[in-house]
């Protein structure tokens, strides 16, 4: 739907929020292709903190599928031109 | 209750509020699925269970994974191979055997519960996956039929997949794991901005929940759903 509509090739804001004792990023925020998929910004994080267990989840208490595109994300979830995306790290659980 | 100082667990009473909140939204928003059905548990006849026993189902979903033009490909190039061989048309009249076919494309269907588990005090999605002609699917198959994305994050421990005794119905069925689930429903709460009430908390509790398990399987939740 998004992707052939011309607004989808528009860039996204993304804010990314720490949560419990998850590391702050220097950069926190970054513009993003509205066509990318979610798991880009989960990629993205993952490099960041060097850490592979990683809770990935947008406000409303929502976690989004990987396969989401960042422009859907954006409509559903975004407020203020962007899209706040909160991050925690894992205690080791299992 | 202040749900900063919650610990992201659940009530027996409030996982069935919860429950029906749930089947509620996914009816009215999630067209692709089916909806959901509350099931009260069985009862014991020397004992009265608590009204609020039960458990929430979603049947007969089918899990298999949609790569079908490299399939189809595929099983052309194999049907001419065949008609090539099958010359000796005469002979194999009188041929009554059956071939049972381990086929890979063949459909796969997962039966889905949301069980309350009393020791965890959350919810717990138990599965079990089948053929169209009921034969049950072992692990290794289904972890098959699961997507790419999925099997990264089981590898990650989030949760992970433990065969167990189905509470209700008595029979081996698969589960994730609940030992992480409080602490990262909680989670999912602290990040609103805004400190929610409890009901409200209640009212989203398994959907919030169902957008992290669901992704284990591949099930997507229509966004309208949480807004």
């Amino acid at each position: 739907m998004a992707a052939e509509s011309p607004s989808s090739a528009r860039k996204v804001v993304v804010h990314l929020r720490a949560t419990g004792d998850a590391p702050i990023l220097k950069q926190a925020k970054f513009k993003i292709l509205g066509t990318d998929k979610f798991a880009k910004v989960i990629d993205f994080l993952r490099r960041q903190l060097h850490r592979d267990t990683l809770f990935v989840y947008v406000n409303s208490a929502f976690s989004p599928n990987p396969d989401e595109l960042v422009i859907d994300l954006y409509d559903n979830f975004g407020f203020d031109g962007k899209l706040v995306v909160n991050y925690a790290c894992s205690m080791a659980w299992g | 209750m202040d749900v900063l100082h919650w610990d992201g667990t659940l009530s027996a009473k409030d996982f069935r509020i919860g429950a029906f909140a749930f089947a509620q939204k996914w009816e009215s928003c999630n067209l692709a699925f089916p909806p959901w059905s509350w099931l009260p548990c069985p009862k014991h006849p020397w004992l009265a269970p608590p009204e609020e026993e039960g458990y929430l189902s979603l049947e007969k979903i089918c899990i298999s994974r949609p790569n079908e033009e490299e399939d189809i490909d595929q099983i052309s190039q194999i049907d001419t191979g065949e008609e090539e061989t099958c010359c000796s048309r005469n002979e194999d009249i009188l041929d009554d055997a059956t071939l049972v076919q381990s086929n890979h494309h063949e459909l796969h269907y997962c039966d889905f519960h949301i069980v309350y588990s009393s020791t965890f005090r959350v919810p717990v999605l138990y599965f079990r996956a089948y053929c169209s002609d009921g034969r049950p699917l072992p692990l290794d198959e289904i972890e098959k039929e699961l997507p790419a994305c999925a099997s990264k994050e089981l590898s990650k421990k989030w949760t992970f997949i433990t065969q167990e005794e189905h509470p209700y119905l008595k029979r081996p069925w698969y589960k994730l794991h609940p030992c992480g689930t409080a602490e990262w429903m909680k989670l999912l709460f602290l990040s609103d901005t805004a400190n929610p009430k409890f009901e409200v908390v209640l009212e989203l509790y398994l959907l919030s929940w169902f957008s992290v398990v669901g992704q284990v399987f591949g099930l997507r939740i229509s966004f309208k759903i949480s807004n």
